[in-house]
Order: structure tokens, then C-alpha cells, then sequence
């Protein structure tokens, strides 16, 4: 529930809010989909230009030290992060918030020790819980780590609003009426996903984005040539106190998708835990 | 009362004993065995041997894993803890300001959009600004050195310079943090149905905010600790790592890259610690603040 | 002293964001000792002249008329200062005005201290003296807890000493009686009128239902829409009255207590049938009688008492919701006490609720969701034939107006009301649980929803099993009844029986609380219907 208390007007201008989050991951969605056209050379290819040229007309985000064109950079490591974070996403959703859901449907020690176990993951930060799983399995593994590693807070989420929804007045009234576990479960995932559904897509679109960012930034995260955005921030690292557009530009794009992924949330802060 | 306090000690010492598992698990790892059992085996030896504290040895050094880990957590220490002040020293007055009228509260989440900025960016963006704008020491900014030995050798000003931007990093993402958990807390008590009916009943504004708002407000804000130091730790772990600083979070990566997985699991282990005491402490806290309310 | 203690001219108040005023040129003149009844539904202005009272206007609001209190100048309702004249209120046990995890007895104490500048042990004491004044009233200990944890009418006792330890000249009370049980309701209004009678206060009071009138005495206001559209002495105004709208008004009230309830022929096996049924009390068995009785298919029992007499838990019992100590229980020729969980669900399909509990509906649900869940759940109906069931079932309730995607959340309590009806109708139960419906509704919404449930009732013809307080709303519906206090049946039999010849204290007690109405009503909405031969029992 967001902290903008629902009236008539609040809610237009959280569904104007949430509209505009959502053009915002469509439009990057466009470019990502037509990321090979927009950027002019394949990913990873140097000497395309004079090296460390700022931006200018030819080369609108400049070139960096190798001679590598910023811009088609940019676009490719766009393109792997956002689709990295998809996947994450998709895996933090169903391996968080539907699974936490129909834990609580299960026989109630199950579900209290999933729900205990997840609570123990949950006290790891999502960060740390990634590079465990990228250092056990590898780098091509980052975005199901990511997606992994934020699921335990979005099931924690989910179990504990279901079990309130499964011990709510009006779930007695229904079982004393003979209305079945399975149209109780599937009442709540319908309204859930109707109320909730790009509120908590959003919110782990930009959780998962951050967190295979920081990876990238870590080392943890995608390799060259099909460098994520954090690895290309990590590289202009040591030249971007001169050289600031290998590292801005980058830092941008990845601030507008963590940005629309948050609008499309309509700026959802999440129930308390 | 005292049984649910027991209740949420229970609580604790079973997240404790998971999170020696979780530990254990990944120690196991250092370890490489094939089939099921030998698996089994193996991780039956390393939790009985972290139940003692011993977590085995580093691959990469042969020291014990968890003296290493402990030597190298003083500096996270510090730097968390700074970051922790900073974090409530920005982040109360920063929700009290955004919960304290309406057209503040809906232009809060705005907030957000500063929020979408990732550690590692904000604190590349603060490098930037000292040394183009403020002309600090560039090569201050990747120094390792702890707060006193900085004083020692570079006095005050290089001290401040090294630390500064680091402890702001950290400070700064626990108070989005903080915040957050704050104007909740103070939304759900301005809007309690009772503070009008109090007032129709003859009690005053401050008298019921000093009584009871304040009070569960704050005691919503201690009940969240535990999330609170999560994004301190992950906080950390990215601030060492930007500016070279030779701390647990740092020994924890570096471990993770070379497989080390002892030292790794000892690190784990010790920032989950943080996090379940800080919750706890947290819970016990809000508590004595707000006996009424109850921990959630 | 003849100056009158209140006197306010031409008060028109339009809220924040509201189209039209909520109260509108009204006038009143209150004198000390005096009471005054503003008398209308929801929305007719009444809680807008208490609040205007009770704490400043609100700055955004839109507010003219005067104040003139005793001993001092007129002057604008917006600004009213009330120097030396001790105003207090006195809200209703369900009116969420304490804070829910403070301790009643701490947040009493403290306002009292506040009020009379006293410190707080002084204001503890000065409640527990109040309290011991009120008869029946509970020992002060009782209100260390948070009010979700007292019952209301222990509660509602305890703000009214809270209100009288203020020795107030002017009491402003919201509905105190309004949510209670008719015996409770009648102590308190007891209690309430002698402490009057002590401290000599002005009582201007808000009220929902017309009984109030019965129990209070003093002048009544009838407002509707913001407006006064009568006033004079209640006992005038409840034998006589000039306005069409105050007729309706208590011709509502009444019509319910003078109907006799649909008598359907009761027919066929027993619906429910029980055994040697022992209770439980918080999972031990009660030490007294086990009981034994019968509900035939289409006939009714009322679960007559106060909240935590032990009602609940019998029809809970019934219902295979909790456990016995002891006995059989028969429920469409099965034994319940056999069956598991999944065949006692099958088994509830047959039975539908209708609740003065407005968190009985998910609040995320939309209407047509609500009313169609059971049809595609129970009968796994086709869709055009669950649309065509819901749509009129809809209609019968009087909602078929309202966009069926609305949620529950943003429907009004007697909206919700009509909606269980509507979920019950597609039931087509065998046996409907009706549970305290008119609870928390004004004289109109009771009025309609008894009439609602007369008609589900007669249409659809299930059992009726009624769980209330209130004598009345049992015969209105009833042709059996259990009477219950402290977890026991006390006393049994027919509903008429009961009413006219009661034998246990207890009952008599129920009895003497349901307000006495006098001969000459206008004409009644319907024609009585014929009773039934009584249905037998075991």
C-alpha cells in the first residue's frame, strides 16, 4: 500500500504516475529490442574512434580510452542489464511473492519452517546472498542469482500478508460457508495481482536491476565483450575524475530504468515488513 | 508478556542456529566431495566445528578463517557505525519534515527518484564532486587506512578528507532507509482515528502526539532496525569496495572470487549476526518505548 | 437562573470538499439540566453540531452562525471561547476515539487530569469515585486494558464516568446507547439520567435510532439533510407526530417489534437435530445440563443474550466450527462429529451468514465477485447463468444501481448488509446464520434490512438460526428461542412464551430493556402475517 493514501484524486495521479513508469521500461524495452540497429557497432568493438573524444556530434556520448563508441557501449550494456533483470525479476516473483503465497495453503509447520528458512536467508543482505550464488556457480549465473537473492524478502512479504489475508474475519466467514481453500487461494492471487501485480513488479524490477548493477560493478556480474552497465561504470573508473562520459552515461541510463521501474511501482513503498 | 518475549528470544537463537547453517552450507563448499552422503558428512563436521566458533582455514592464506574475518571486521565496524549515525542524524529529520503536512507527504516518495541512484554511483558521484569541486587529495579517496592512523599520519584534515566520503556513502543510503521507516510509522499515527477523538475528549494536540504518536513512531522505527542494517551492510560492502578500504566486506568479496569459501562463510556469518541482534535490540527497544503497542 | 445555558442562532456548516452544507440555519436553545435528542440518519447534521461544540471549526472549513453561552456575549461559532463553562463528551464504546494499545483506564485518567488541572492520581481517583456512583459499573481495574479488550458496555460505562468525574455543565454526547444491547443500553440511560439529575448538567445528545427518545425523555430535534424538520418533547413527538418524515421515522422503529414473523410451514425431516450437546467454556466443559433440541427445515431459533453469554459459541457448535465436550450433532441427516475437514466444508455449502460484522466481506472484492463467489464455487454454474442468478439477487437487495465493480471496501455498513443478503440469496441455504443485522445501522438501514431478511426469508425459505440481544429483533424472526447467560441456556421455548410469561430473572431483565412503545402508531408499513402452529421440538 503506497504511504499516498488512496482517495480520487491521489489515485489518478498514481495511475498517471504508474503510466508513465511504465512507457518509461517500454521505451527502454524498444531500445533494447532494437539495440543492434541504434548502436552502430557490435558490443565490445574498439578503435571505432579517436580515443578519450568527448561527446560531440559524431559520437554523441564521445569515445573512451580503447576508441570504443560510448553510446553503442551504453546500448549493449543496456541491453544486458535490462534483460538480465527481466529474468531476475520473473525468478523473484515467482520464486518470492507466489510461492510466500501458497506456503501459507500449505500444511501449516511447512509453511512456518519455509517461512523460517527464508527468514534466515532474509537476514543476509540481497548483495551478498548474489555473490555467493555468482561465486558458486558462475558469472553466467548473475541474473538468477539476483532473482534468487531477492526473493527471500518478497516471499517474507507475501507469506506474511497471506497468512493475515488466511486469518482475516472475512476468510472465517468464507470457510464457515464451505467456500474451498482453492477459491480462497485463488481469490487472493487475483486481487493480488490485479492490486498489486506492477507494484511489486516494479519494485523487484528495480531491487534486481540494482543489485546485478552492483555485481557488474563488483565483478561479479556479466564479462566482456557482453559487458552489464556496472562493469562499464567499474572500467571508466580510473580515468572518469578527467574523462566523466564513459561513466556518465552509463550511471544514467542505468538511473532512468531503476527510476521508470520504480514509477511503474507508482512510487510504491512497500507494507512495512 | 514474558512468554512472548521468550517466545522472540526462541525466534532469534533459531535464526542464529540458520544462520550457522547458511554458513556451514557455503563452508562445506571449500570441501569438494561427490555423492550425497559424503556431502552430508562433511556438513555435519562443519556446523559441529562453527558451533565452537571454528570455521576452518583460509584457502588462500591458512590463517583461521574466523580470526581473519574478525580482524578485518573492526574497520567495517567503524565505518558502519559512523554510517549508522549519519544515517539517523539525516534520515529523522528528513521523515519528520516529509510526514508533517499533506502536500509533503505525497511529494515524499519523491524521494524515491533520488533513491534510484545505486551506492556505487552515488559514491563515484561524491568522489567526483570532492576532488572537481571541493579539490580534495584525489589519492586520499583509495586510502586503506583506519580513522586513527589517518589522524596519526595526515592529521584531522586528511582524516576527514579519506573518511568523510565513505561514512557519507554508507550514512546516506541508510537514511533513505531510515526515512522510509519513519514517515510509515508517522503516516499510519497521524491519521489514527484517535487523535481526533482525543482531542473531542479534551486532550491537546501535543499532549497526544508527546504521548502516544511520538512514541509509535519511534517505536515503529526501532522494530525496523533489522532492515535498516541490512542496507547498512550492503551499504558498506560497496563503500569499501569504492574506496579501498581493507574491511570484512571486502575480505567477503574477495573471498567469494577466489572460492575461499571458509573465510567467506565466517564473514556471512558475523553480518547476520548484526542483523538478527540489531533486530532484536530493535524489537526490545520499541518495546520499552511503546509497552502498550507491543513489537510487531 | 432562566438564561438558557446554549443558545445557538443559524449555524451552517460546509466541510472541507463538501458540495452542499452538512448543517444548515440551525438553531437551538438548551437549558441547564435540560435534554436535548437531535434525531436523524447518517448524514443529516447531527455529528456536524456535536463536533462544532466539542473542538474548534476547522480552519478550512466554511462556517457562520452564532454562540451565545451563559454569562457571556454572542459571538461566531467558529471562534467560540468557553471560559468557565465545563463542556464534555461522551462518544460511543465503538467509536474509535481511544488509542487502541493504550490502556482505557491511562488515557481516561489522563484526560480528566487535563481537563480538571489536576494531577493524574487525583484524575484516577476521581474516575474510580465517578464509577462506583454508576450502578452496576465495573471496578476501575477493569479498564487497564486496551479498549479491543473490554467489553462495550464496561467500556461505555467507563467514559461515562470519565465524562461525569469532568462534573461538566454542558455533556455532548455521540451515541453512546446507540451500539449496545437493549439491557445494557437501558442501565446505562439509567445511570446517565440520574448522574443528570445529581450534577444538574445540559445533555445534548446524538442519536441514530428513535428509541433513544423512549430512553431519555427531554426535547428531540428531527434532522434530515442538514435541516430541522421537526422538534418538540419526545413524548410528544413518539405518540404524534406532524412531519412525514419524522412518522417514517418511527414508524421504522416500530414495525419490526409489531410484525409477527413470516411463519413458514415447517416441513419435512429435522434440519438440525442435537443430542446431548455439552458446551465448552475456553475448551472446558460447563458443568450444567446438556441439551437437546431440533430445527426443522424451514423454521427458526434465536440464540438469545448479552455478548460472551455463550450464544456464539453454541451456534459455532453447531456449525462444526469448534469442538464439544460432549453430545451428537445431526445436521441434514449427517453426523457431523464423523466427518473431516473437506466433508464439512461440503457440508457449510448449505449454510449462509448474515452479520452486523462489517468485516465479514473481503474488502477487495468487487460486488458482482461477492455475490457471485458461492454460485461458481458451490454449483459450478455456466457464466451467463451465474450473471443472470447475481444480477437478481442484486435487484431484490436494491443495488443493482451500483456499478458492480465497486469494492466492498467503498460500500457503507448498510450497503454491506444488503450484500450479504445478496450472497446469501444465490446460496440458497438450508440454514442462514443471522447474526446481530441491524448492529451499527440507522432506523432507515434496520428498517430495510428487516425487511430484506423477511423477504429472503419467505422466498428462499431456509432455517433460520437468529444470534441477538434484542428481544424484538428474536420475535420479529423467531418462533423458538434459547435465552443464555454465563455460557448457559437459562431458559427455552416459545418466543411468545418467553415474551409474555418469562421465568428466569435473566430473561425478564432481556424483557424490561427493549423499550416500551406507545398504543397509537400510524398505520404499519404491512399487514401481519398469520402465525404458523408452533414447531415443536425434541
Amino acid at each position: 500500500m503506497s504511504i499516498v493514501e488512496g482517495s480520487g484524486t491521489k489515485s489518478r495521479l498514481r495511475a498517471a504516475i504508474s503510466a508513465i513508469g511504465l512507457a518509461g521500461v517500454g521505451l527502454i524495452a524498444v531500445v533494447v529490442a532494437f539495440g543492434d540497429v541504434i548502436a552502430r557497432v557490435p558490443a565490445g568493438a574498439v578503435k571505432v574512434g579517436p580515443p578519450s573524444l568527448p561527446p560531440q556530434v559524431v559520437y554523441a556520448f564521445g569515445t573512451d580510452a580503447l576508441g570504443r563508441d560510448v553510446m553503442s557501449e551504453t546500448v549493449h550494456a543496456l541491453t544486458v542489464t535490462f534483460s538480465s533483470a527481466v529474468l531476475a525479476t520473473i525468478i523473484a516473483i515467482v520464486v518470492g511473492a507466489i510461492a510466500g503465497f501458497a506456503a501459507v495453503r500449505a500444511p501449516l509447520r511447512l509453511g512456518i519452517a519455509l517461512r523460517g528458512i527464508m527468514g534466515v536467508f532474509g537476514s543476509v543482505p540481497v548483495l551478498l546472498l548474489a555473490v555467493v550464488a555468482v561465486g558458486i556457480a558462475g558469472h553466467e549465473f548473475a541474473p538468477i542469482a539476483a532473482g534468487l537473492a531477492a526473493s527471500p524478502s518478497i516471499f517474507n512479504r507475501s507469506f506474511d500478508r497471506a497468512m493475515r489475508l488466511a486469518r482475516s474475519r472475512h476468510a472465517e466467514y468464507a470457510r464457515a460457508t464451505g467456500i474451498p481453500a482453492s477459491t480462497l487461494l485463488r481469490r487472493d492471487l487475483v486481487y493480488e495481482v490485479r492490486g498489486n501485480f506492477l507494484n511489486v513488479a516494479g519494485r523487484a524490477l528495480a531491487s534486481t536491476t540494482i543489485a546485478l548493477a552492483t555485481l557488474g560493478f563488483l565483478g561479479f556480474g556479466a564479462t566482456p565483450p557482453h559487458a552489464d552497465l556496472g562493469l562499464m561504470i567499474a572500467a571508466a573508473r580510473a580515468t572518469y575524475l578527467d574523462q566523466w562520459w564513459p561513466a556518465l552515461f552509463p550511471a544514467l541510463a542505468l538511473i532512468l530504468l531503476i527510476l521508470f521501474a520504480r514509477l511503474a511501482a507508482a512510487l510504491d513503498e512497500g507494507e512495512p515488513p | 508478556m514474558w512468554r512472548d518475549w521468550l517466545l522472540r528470544a526462541a525466534q532469534v537463537i533459531g535464526s542464529l542456529l540458520g544462520a550457522l547453517v547458511l554458513a556451514s552450507l557455503l563452508a562445506t563448499l571449500s570441501q569438494p566431495t561427490h555423492g550425497f552422503w559424503p556431502l552430508l558428512s562433511v556438513f555435519c563436521a562443519k556446523f559441529m566445528a562453527a558451533l565452537e566458533g571454528d570455521f576452518g582455514r583460509s584457502a588462500v592464506t591458512g590463517a583461521r578463517s574466523m580470526a581473519a574475518a574478525v580482524a578485518a571486521f573492526p574497520a567495517t565496524l567503524q565505518l558502519l557505525t559512523v554510517g549508522a549515525v549519519i544515517a539517523l542524524v539525516i534520515g529523522i529529520p528528513l521523515g519528520i519534515v516529509l510526514s508533517a503536512s499533506r502536500a509533503l507527504r505525497a511529494a515524499a516518495p519523491l524521494i524515491e527518484i533520488i533513491a534510484a541512484m545505486p551506492v556505487f554511483v552515488a559514491a563515484l558521484a561524491l568522489i567526483w564532486i570532492a576532488v572537481r569541486v571541493l579539490h580534495w587529495s584525489d589519492a586520499s579517496q583509495t586510502s586503506a587506512l583506519s580513522w586513527t592512523a589517518l589522524v596519526r599520519s595526515g592529521g584531522w584534515n586528511a582524516a576527514w578528507q579519506t573518511f568523510a566520503l565513505p561514512a557519507l556513502t554508507v550514512g546516506a543510503a541508510g537514511a533513505a532507509s531510515v526515512q522510509l521507516s519513519l514517515r510509515r510509522a508517522a503516516v499510519r499515527a497521524w491519521s489514527a482515528p484517535y487523535r481526533n477523538g482525543l482531542r473531542m475528549m479534551g486532550l491537546g494536540t501535543l499532549d497526544i502526539d508527546l504521548r502516544y504518536a511520538v512514541p509509535e513512531v519511534i517505536a515503529a522505527l526501532l522494530r525496523d532496525a533489522g532492515e535498516i542494517a541490512l542496507a547498512l551492510i550492503s551499504a558498506t560492502a560497496v563503500a569499501e569496495w569504492v574506496f579501498h578500504r581493507d574491511g570484512a566486506a571486502v575480505l567477503f568479496l574477495k573471498s567469494a572470487a577466489f572460492g575461499d569459501w571458509n573465510v567467506a562463510a565466517a564473514v556471512l556469518f558475523l553480518f547476520a549476526i548484526i542483523k538478527l541482534v540489531a533486530e532484536f535490540l530493535g524489537l526490545a527497544a520499541s518495546w520499552l518505548v511503546a509497552p502498550d503497542e507491543g513489537a510487531a | 437562573m432562566n438564561e438558557p445555558l446554549l443558545r445557538i442562532r443559524d449555524f451552517t456548516l460546509t466541510p472541507v470538499g463538501a458540495a452542499k452544507p452538512a448543517i444548515e440555519d440551525f438553531s437551538l436553545t438548551l437549558a441547564s439540566g435540560g435534554t436535548l435528542i437531535l434525531l436523524g440518519e447518517t448524514g443529516s447534521g447531527k455529528g456536524a453540531v456535536l463536533r462544532a461544540l466539542a473542538q474548534p471549526v476547522s480552519r478550512s472549513a466554511r462556517a457562520s452562525g452564532t454562540i451565545q453561552l451563559r454569562g457571556h456575549p454572542e459571538q461566531p461559532i467558529r471562534h467560540m471561547t468557553a471560559p468557565g463553562l465545563r463542556i464534555a463528551y461522551l462518544p460511543g464504546p465503538h467509536a474509535n476515539v481511544l488509542n487502541p494499545h493504550a490502556s482505557v483506564l491511562s488515557q481516561l485518567a489522563l484526560i480528566i487530569a487535563r481537563k480538571l488541572r489536576q494531577p493524574k492520581a487525583s484524575a484516577r481517583a476521581e474516575l474510580a469515585l465517578a464509577l462506583e456512583r454508576l450502578p452496576g459499573a465495573p471496578a476501575l481495574e477493569a479498564l487497564d486494558h486496551p479498549p479491543a479488550l473490554i467489553a462495550p458496555e464496561v467500556l461505555g460505562a467507563g467514559l461515562l464516568a470519565a465524562a461525569m468525574a469532568q462534573t461538566p455543565d454542558l455533556l455532548l454526547a455521540d451515541d453512546p446507547l446507540g451500539e449496545l444491547s437493549p439491557a445494557h443500553a437501558r442501565a446505562l440511560a439509567s445511570a446517565l439520567k440520574a448522574e443528570q439529575k445529581r450534577l444538574g448538567f445540559a445533555l445534548l445528545y446524538s442519536a441514530a435510532r428513535a428509541e433513544v427518545a423512549n430512553l431519555l425523555g427531554g426535547n428531540l430535534v428531527v434532522l434530515r439533510s442538514g435541516h430541522i424538520v421537526e422538534e418538540g418533547p419526545a413524548s410528544r413527538l413518539a405518540t404524534a407526530q406532524s412531519h412525514a418524515y419524522t412518522q417514517t421515522l418511527f414508524r421504522a422503529m416500530s414495525a419490526g417489534e409489531r410484525q409477527n414473523p413470516d411463519r413458514s410451514a415447517a416441513r419435512g425431516e429435522p434440519l438440525l437435530r442435537v443430542q446431548g450437546l455439552q458446551l465448552t467454556t475456553r475448551g472446558k466443559p460447563t458443568a450444567r445440563a446438556k441439551l437437546n433440541f431440533e430445527l426443522r427445515r424451514g423454521a427458526s431459533l434465536a440464540l438469545i443474550g448479552e455478548i460472551g453469554s455463550g450464544r456464539r459459541a453454541l451456534a459455532r457448535a453447531l456449525l462444526g466450527l469448534d469442538p464439544v465436550a460432549g453430545g451428537r450433532i445431526v445436521f441434514d441427516q449427517v453426523d457431523i462429529g464423523v466427518l473431516n475437514a473437506t466433508m464439512m466444508a461440503r457440508l457449510r455449502r448449505r449454510v449462509a451468514f448474515v452479520t452486523g460484522d462489517d468485516d465479514a466481506l473481503d474488502p477487495r472484492m468487487t460486488i458482482f465477485d461477492t455475490v457471485a463467489e458461492p454460485l461458481r464455487a458451490h454449483l459450478a454454474m455456466p457464466r451467463d447463468l451465474v450473471e443472470h442468478n447475481r444480477d437478481a439477487a442484486l435487484k431484490r437487495v436494491g443495488l443493482a444501481a451500483s456499478p458492480g465493480n465497486r469494492t466492498v471496501l467503498s460500500l457503507s455498513p448498510f450497503d454491506r448488509r444488503r450484500l450479504q443478503i445478496a450472497r446469501a440469496i444465490v446460496s440458497q441455504p438450508l440454514l442462514a446464520v443471522i447474526d446481530e443485522p441491524l448492529r451499527g445501522l440507522d432506523a432507515f438501514a434496520q428498517s430495510v434490512v428487516r425487511d430484506l431478511l423477511r423477504n429472503f426469508r419467505s422466498n428462499e425459505g431456509p432455517a433460520l438460526l437468529v444470534i441477538t440481544s434484542d428481544f424484538g429483533l428474536a420475535r420479529a424472526f423467531c418462533e423458538e428461542g434459547f435465552v443464555f447467560k454465563d455460557g448457559q441456556v437459562v431458559e427455552r421455548g416459545a418466543i411468545a412464551t418467553l415474551l409474555h410469561a418469562p421465568q428466569d430473572p435473566h430473561t425478564r431483565k432481556l424483557l424490561d430493556a427493549v423499550a416500551a412503545l406507545p398504543v397509537s402508531v400510524p398505520e404499519p408499513l404491512k399487514p401481519s402475517v398469520e402465525a404458523a402452529p408452533p414447531v415443536s421440538e425434541a
